[in-house]
């Protein structure tokens, strides 16, 4: 069921990450202040920007969840914030090459942006423990909902706190006035954009996927009552 | 954090080129990371998936009936 459509969203996947790489380095003009380090940008903003739209999806999909009772919703939620958490390793770490480079320092403590993309990451780290700590599978999803729904609140308002914070160390480059990015460096943002939001939905689905086949792989040991690896049946011999 | 930035000034091209490729490349082993994981898991239900099926057969054929086609079984996988 989550399978469908996967082959064509992977070929787009690929497409879109193979334009984006060819206009990061064959198109976008060096940056006039931090020259070639810069291209750095078109691969740590999206994927923080991706990396936070992906936790408040995972706190969309747990609002349903709770409307609705249905598991598949806590399982979306579940994928869409474990997906980001992987994302989230890659923004601190490319993040910290980038300002090692810029910067000479690996991490900056007075930097809001740095702090509070950090704060987030490691609010959602403990969504796995906090998770993992209830057994009853039902108490577990709901309570993992009600954590993704706050946490996911919590997202926009850490974005707009640091927004506030005007720090002069990430300009801001998307504005309309006082300079914002020049279009054929704002093109090749968006397309890289495109290619990471991509990768995310082609990743989630792809976990999704497993994980149903999983679930009715057990479903299927249950109802045939046959052995789990490992355990041994009530009736079924083993299988060698 | 002003005169930190003035301090450093854009790194020459053979300089920036290694922090831009650790980047990149970081990113890239992170996916593949996970891509390994996932093909581990999908071979564990795969793995799974024939024991299931041979338990069926043997099942059924115990029974004295027709054992299901293996492609039957993991059409759907």
């Amino acid at each position: 069921m989550y399978g469908k459509g996967l082959r064509p969203l992977s070929i787009a996947t690929v497409a879109a990450i193979v334009a984006s790489l060819s206009l990061v380095f064959f198109y976008a003009p060096l940056d006039a202040d931090q020259g070639f380090i810069q291209k750095i940008f078109y691969l740590h903003v999206p994927l923080a920007i991706v990396a936070l739209v992906g936790f408040v999806i995972g706190g969309v999909f747990a609002i349903a969840h709770l409307r609705s009772g249905n598991s598949r919703w806590d399982a979306y939620s579940y994928v869409s914030i474990h997906m980001s958490v992987i994302f989230g390793v890659a923004v601190l770490i490319t993040g910290s090459i980038w300002a090692k480079a810029s910067w000479g320092h690996w991490w900056v403590w007075d930097e809001p942006t740095l702090v509070s993309f950090l704060i987030v990451f490691l609010m959602y780290a403990t969504y796995y423990p906090f998770r993992y700590a209830i057994e009853d599978r039902e108490r577990q999803a709901r309570y993992a909902s009600v954590f993704a729904i706050t946490a996911g609140a919590f997202v926009p308002l850490n974005f707009m706190a640091v927004r506030m914070a005007q720090s002069l160390v990430h300009p801001r480059v998307f504005a309309t006035t006082n300079g914002g990015l020049p279009g054929s460096m704002m093109l090749t943002f968006l397309v890289s954009l495109l290619a990471i939001g991509l990768l995310w939905v082609t990743l989630v689905k792809f976990e999704l996927t497993a994980k149903s086949a999983s679930g009715q792989l057990k479903r299927l040991r249950r109802a045939l009552d046959a052995p789990t690896p490992g355990g041994r049946s009530r009736v079924a011999p083993e299988v060698s | 954090m002003l005169a930190l930035l003035a301090a450093t000034p854009a790194l020459p091209l053979d300089e920036a080129g290694k922090y831009v490729a650790g980047a990149y490349v970081v990113f890239l082993a992170l996916i593949v990371v996970y891509v390994a994981i996932m093909a581990a898991k999908l071979q564990r239900i795969e793995r799974e998936l024939r024991e299931l099926a041979g338990f069926v057969e043997t099942g059924a054929n115990g029974d004295g009936q027709a054992a299901p086609e293996r492609e039957e079984a993991t059409s759907d996988v």
